[in-house]
């Protein structure tokens, strides 16, 4: 096709004339920006834009919230990245345990969580361990320095997840999925590269408006020419290898098992816990945790809004009961749940 | 999924590199990089530098759109 | 050695006795001292020649010293801006304390220091105070309640509800400082920046913009909530929409950095010495203009325009051309990861 005019990556997306293509962006944050930009007006009607399970807030199982709060109320200080602060639990979420007297610390980094527990002897502090591959390394370099330090008052409730059996179950989900880049600047390319052969089709995606929308305009013209592909369209953050270190660390301190996603149920070997080396900073473990079965309101929604199934909109609660100020759902609190965006950014009003 | 911040080297000290983005500065740790200097660009993720990068996108959303003519 | 020569407030300065006393002329008197302020129970007063304006605020701030101002500074800087935001020439304020059990004298005189400062700068007069101790745990650190009384320029009825279609939106300068600095100030992150609050008292620069037109149809002070929040208040009171150019909104550079950092919006910041002014766009830029001619307006900026579309919401241009709505603020900041 060389000699052929130049078009701009907005250009090419408005000229897309091929069959429907449904694409997916796996990652929650990607999801925000797309909506931040505005980024779904620039498609043509064809092209939809699904939004995947990727945010580690919305997947999380309500009954993790309820592990969290039942710490708090046995006198453990929780630290946590402020996502989960407003997440609602069976009965609860961690803001509404605080107003009760619970000890909430709202951190950057789960190192600081560490730096929290080595000032305050006298607490035992548990960090709350969500998120994925990217996420990962930060919560294992903590665990290892409070190893090391010979800190015992400090621990992780672990909620990790991984994204190669995830894609597994999505995969009949999308023709064409947007990779999340900073999982895979930890893992490296490999993986996508594998589905490419089996048929899954992806574009590993930045989080500029330029690199969304090149991203995007990459999908839509490989997508057009019939076979199966996969493009790194964000090389200055990922390498293929990804970064070897941390996944060794992760490896190091973490098993995978099976793990309940919220919306997509049980996915086998999608999770992580500590290993048995590691028992003395889990949370779990060090203080004897019961196992505690979350319940969610049953009329919400997120599940299939999760795997794409329904739009926000078509939630009986979204909007009426449920809202980003009185989420019920945990899609609604994360600023990158799908209908916290849909509801923030007007859903079908703009 | 995750946040990333894209900042700027400043100075490492015992695996630990004060990073500074548009004149916000923290520490983060650079325990999973191999040779990171001063000046060098990182992600950082939840305090964590989670890769060696370049600092801008135009340059290589160029290419790869240069790269579907070919 | 008495409790005065050991620098701290005690229960017994806000008893009502001698001490009391004591502690009112060391601190206070010497300060806001005028022939207005009364040694009585009630401060007797000329009344303004046109409509009058009154507004009350209460200060707690933690930490009461920030980079940029402290407590007191603020206290002014509040019920100032709150009247000139009526279109009204402040005239008269009064304090009131509640201070806690142990405070050390030497900082309650700073707070002193920037109050008179900040209301001499402006020409306001201090009236009247009260104050008060509370035992120790009771507040944290001191609280202030400023009430102010104002003359409204003849002609001036600024109000949330009269933006209109076709008016013009201006910010007096970079949003999102203040409550950049006090997060900062904190220290929960471990982030450091040289950010300054944009706390200041605004009267000359609403002075200055009735000096080019009465015809102003909303000023607002973005505290709280920040020019975010004030937008949306605004746009539901005018029944109007509001849209924005994201990229015609001033921030700080170091206040970008920070938001990047912990994933906030600028927009939703507090601020402290901003105004949102909406009015018709021929005097756009004559009014902004004369609002970079006064101190604390120097970077000042149209950001969009008033429009009949979507009332109720605030739409924003985007760097790829396209709209989308400015997500409403949930309360709580709270830093995130995804």
């Amino acid at each position: 096709m060389s000699g052929q005019e130049r078009q701009t990556a907005a250009q090419i997306l408005a000229a897309y004339d091929g069959p429907p293509l449904r694409i997916m962006e796996v990652c929650g944050t990607h999801t925000h920006e797309i909506f931040r930009l505005g980024i779904r007006k620039l498609l043509p009607s064809q092209v939809e834009l699904i939004s995947g399970p990727g945010c580690p807030v919305c997947v999380t199982p309500v009954g993790f919230i309820d592990e969290a709060i039942w710490l708090a109320e046995h006198g453990v200080t929780i630290t946590t990245f402020g996502d989960l602060v407003r997440v609602p639990g069976t009965s609860g979420s961690l803001a509404s345990a605080r107003a009760a007297g619970a000890r909430v610390q709202v951190v950057y980094s789960p190192l600081d969580a560490v730096a929290y527990a080595r000032e305050h002897e006298g607490e035992q502090v548990a960090f709350l361990s969500v998120g994925f591959e990217t996420t990962v390394p930060a919560a294992c370099l903590a665990a290892e320095q409070a190893v090391a330090e010979g800190l015992s008052n400090f621990s992780l409730l672990t909620a990790n997840k991984t994204m190669p059996n995830a894609y597994a179950a999505l995969r009949d989900s999308a023709d064409v999925f947007l990779y999340p880049g900073h999982v895979h600047a930890i893992i490296g390319t490999q993986l996508c590269e594998d589905l490419a052969r089996q048929g899954v089709s992806g574009v590993l995606a930045g989080f500029t408006a330029k690199e969304l929308v090149t991203a995007l305009a990459v999908a839509v013209r490989k997508a057009g020419e019939g076979e199966p592909f996969f493009v790194n369209a964000y090389p200055r953050v990922v390498r293929p290898e990804g970064t070897p270190v941390a996944v060794a660390l992760i490896n190091k301190l973490m098993e995978p098992c099976d793990t309940e996603w919220r919306g997509l149920g049980v996915i086998p070997q999608s999770g992580l816990r500590l290993r048995d080396e590691y028992a003395a900073v889990d949370a779990r473990r060090v203080h004897g945790m019961p196992h505690i079965e979350g319940r969610a309101n049953p009329a919400c929604r997120c599940g299939e809004v999760l795997r794409g199934a329904c739009k926000p909109s078509d939630c009986p609660l979204f909007g009426r009961g449920c809202t980003p100020q009185h989420p019920v759902g945990a899609c609604m609190v994360s600023g990158e749940g799908s209908c916290s965006a849909y509801y923030q950014y007007g859903g079908d009003l703009l | 999924m995750c946040v990333g911040l894209s900042a700027k080297v400043v100075r490492i000290q015992d695996g630990t590199a004060i990073v500074d983005a548009s004149g916000a500065r923290r520490d983060v740790s650079v325990a999973l990089l191999d040779e990171v200097e001063p000046g060098d660009y990182v992600m950082v993720h939840a305090g964590i530098a989670i890769a060696k990068i370049t600092d801008e996108d135009e340059h290589e959303t160029d290419e790869l759109l240069e790269a579907l003519y070919a | 050695m008495s409790a005065m020569e050991a620098g701290k407030v005690t229960l017994a300065m806000g008893a009502g006795g001698k001490q009391t006393s004591e502690l009112i002329e060391r601190v206070f008197a010497r300060r806001f001292a005028s022939p207005l302020l009364t040694a009585d129970d009630a401060a007797v007063l000329e009344s303004p020649r046109g409509k009058m304006a009154m507004s009350t605020d209460g200060f707690i701030v933690s930490p009461s010293f920030f980079a940029g101002g402290n407590i007191g500074k603020l206290s002014i800087c509040g019920t100032v801006n709150d009247l000139a935001c009526m279109g009204a020439r402040p005239l008269y304020l009064t304090c009131g304390f509640v201070i806690e059990e142990g405070y050390p004298l030497d900082k309650l005189e700073q707070i002193a220091d920037a109050m008179a400062a900040t209301a001499a700068e402006v020409g306001v007069t201090l009236v009247a105070g009260d104050t008060k101790v509370a035992g120790r745990g009771q507040v944290d650190g001191v609280f202030i309640t400023t009430t102010g009384v104002g003359e409204v320029v003849e002609g001036a009825s600024p109000e949330g509800s009269k933006a209109a279609p076709g008016d013009a939106i201006i910010v007096t300068g970079d949003v999102g400082r203040h409550g950049c600095t006090i997060l900062l100030e904190r220290d929960d992150f471990g982030i450091e920046a040289d950010v300054t609050s944009d706390c200041a008292p605004l009267w000359a620069s609403v002075e200055a913009m009735l000096e080019v037109t009465r015809d102003v149809h909303v000023i607002r002070d973005a505290t709280r909530g920040g020019v975010g929040t004030v937008l949306y208040e605004i746009a539901g009171q005018s029944d109007v929409g509001v849209e924005l150019d994201a990229a015609s909104i001033p921030v700080d550079p170091a206040v970008g950095g920070v938001c990047r950092m912990l994933g906030l919006e600028p927009l939703y910041l507090a601020c402290e010495g901003r105004l949102v002014v909406i009015a018709p766009q021929e005097h756009a830029s004559a009014l902004v203009e004369a609002l970079r001619s006064c101190p604390y307006s120097g970077g000042a900026a149209i950001i969009g325009r008033v429009t009949s579309d979507r009332p109720g919401w605030v739409v924003l241009n985007t760097e790829v051309g396209t709209q989308t709505l400015l997500p409403q603020p949930t309360g709580e900041l709270l830093p995130r990861i995804c």
